[in-house]
């Protein structure tokens, strides 16, 4: 008797490493999504987005680096050229932030922005153009993430227990605040995913507490529903228009 | 009615013009369909004297529409190789370990 309370014990055990704080998100991951813009409704290809993961490790730690860079097409630099980069430096089991990063640089806007997870506290420093450093410090909730290990945890969830309409609170913080965020289970639709072919995905809606995004249920986001979780379509609406990210190649996964 | 829709299609076929050398992609046909209507219609109601203007009109926007689709269909969306970038994202992820290791330090 005390062998199998032993066995079931471990048994346990092992099933609660798969629960939502640990995640395993592969190194050497990249997904790359086309940007479409809706221009006068009609969706124009503008920019590429590329999603990608890298062990870095340090003399003490080692950490998975998730990068999400966004760059113009060639045909659209001379006009408007887009070089943005939102990094995100986390502990590769909880995918918990140690270090946020985000440099912006749209058509010689420039912005950059550091953010130093330390316990329940956080350290930014920013600058924008022509201006002066501003350095910060303010205190998050425990689970508070930022919002690209955010777009990673979320590939953690099982959805195979949600129903349509349930929803799961998180907390990001973004722009030097800590903001709520909702994501709601709106059902599973079939939708392309690059080389991947026709997934079944898991459709989400994410709400915000923040002038960023618009609407509600117009920023979606089309997880497959499989292991791998792979962000196939993204929608988004934001105060200056609408548009779309489509997964185009995914490797590594 | 004819100097309307003339006046009209003048506007479309530089508008089409501009569309179609910009980056705008399939946006261009936008102008280009109304400036083919604004076109045909003013056609029709000229004599056929006055037409050898407009048939200039229609050959202009119609080249415009097969730049714009060739454009679409046969340039491929690509990005740029930055060596710039390239730099300052190898400088951000040394300067990140940095950050990281003076993080663990604190700890």
């Amino acid at each position: 008797m005390k062998r199998v309370l032993f066995i079931l014990s471990i048994v346990l055990l092992l099933c609660s490493f798969t629960t939502e704080n640990t995640v395993l998100i592969p190194s050497g991951e990249k997904l790359v999504y086309s940007g479409s813009y809706n221009m006068s409704g009609l969706m124009t290809q503008i920019a590429q987005v590329t999603m990608s993961t890298e062990t870095v490790a340090t003399a003490k730690n080692s950490y998975l680096h998730l990068n999400c860079e966004l760059a113009t097409f060639s045909k659209y630099d001379k006009f408007f050229k887009i070089r943005d980069t939102y990094e995100s430096y986390v502990n590769p089991t909880t995918l918990k932030p140690s270090l946020y990063k985000r440099s912006i640089n749209e058509g010689g806007y420039t912005k950059k922005e550091k953010y130093t997870f330390k316990d329940n506290k956080v350290t930014s420093v920013a600058q924008k153009r022509n201006k002066p450093e501003t350095t910060k410090s303010f205190s998050i909730g425990a689970s508070t993430q930022d919002v690209v290990s955010l777009l990673y945890k979320v590939r953690a969830i099982d959805f195979t227990k949600f129903t349509a309409g349930q929803t799961k609170s998180f907390t990001i913080v973004f722009d030097e605040k800590e903001i709520p965020v909702t994501l709601k289970h709106l059902g599973s639709e079939t939708v392309s995913a690059g080389n991947l072919g026709s997934k079944m995905c898991y459709k989400l809606s994410i709400g915000a507490k923040t002038n960023v995004l618009k609407g509600t249920d117009k920023n979606l986001i089309w997880l497959t529903a499989d292991a791998k979780k792979v962000p196939a379509l993204m929608k988004f609406s934001i105060p200056v228009g609408t548009g779309q990210l489509a997964l185009t190649s995914a490797t590594g996964i | 009615m004819r100097k309307t829709f003339f006046i009209l299609s003048v506007i479309f076929v530089l508008i089409s013009i501009t569309f179609s050398i910009l980056p705008l992609d399939t946006l261009a046909l936008l102008p280009i369909g109304i400036g083919l209507i604004c076109i045909f219609i003013a056609f029709k109601k000229s004599d056929v004297s006055q037409r050898k203007v407009l048939k200039w009109f229609f050959a202009i926007t119609y080249i415009c529409g097969l730049f714009v689709l060739g454009k679409t269909y046969l340039v491929k969306d690509e990005v740029a190789v930055d060596t710039t970038f390239e730099q300052q994202k190898i400088e951000a992820q040394q300067e990140a370990k940095k950050d990281l290791e003076e993080l663990e330090g604190i700890e």
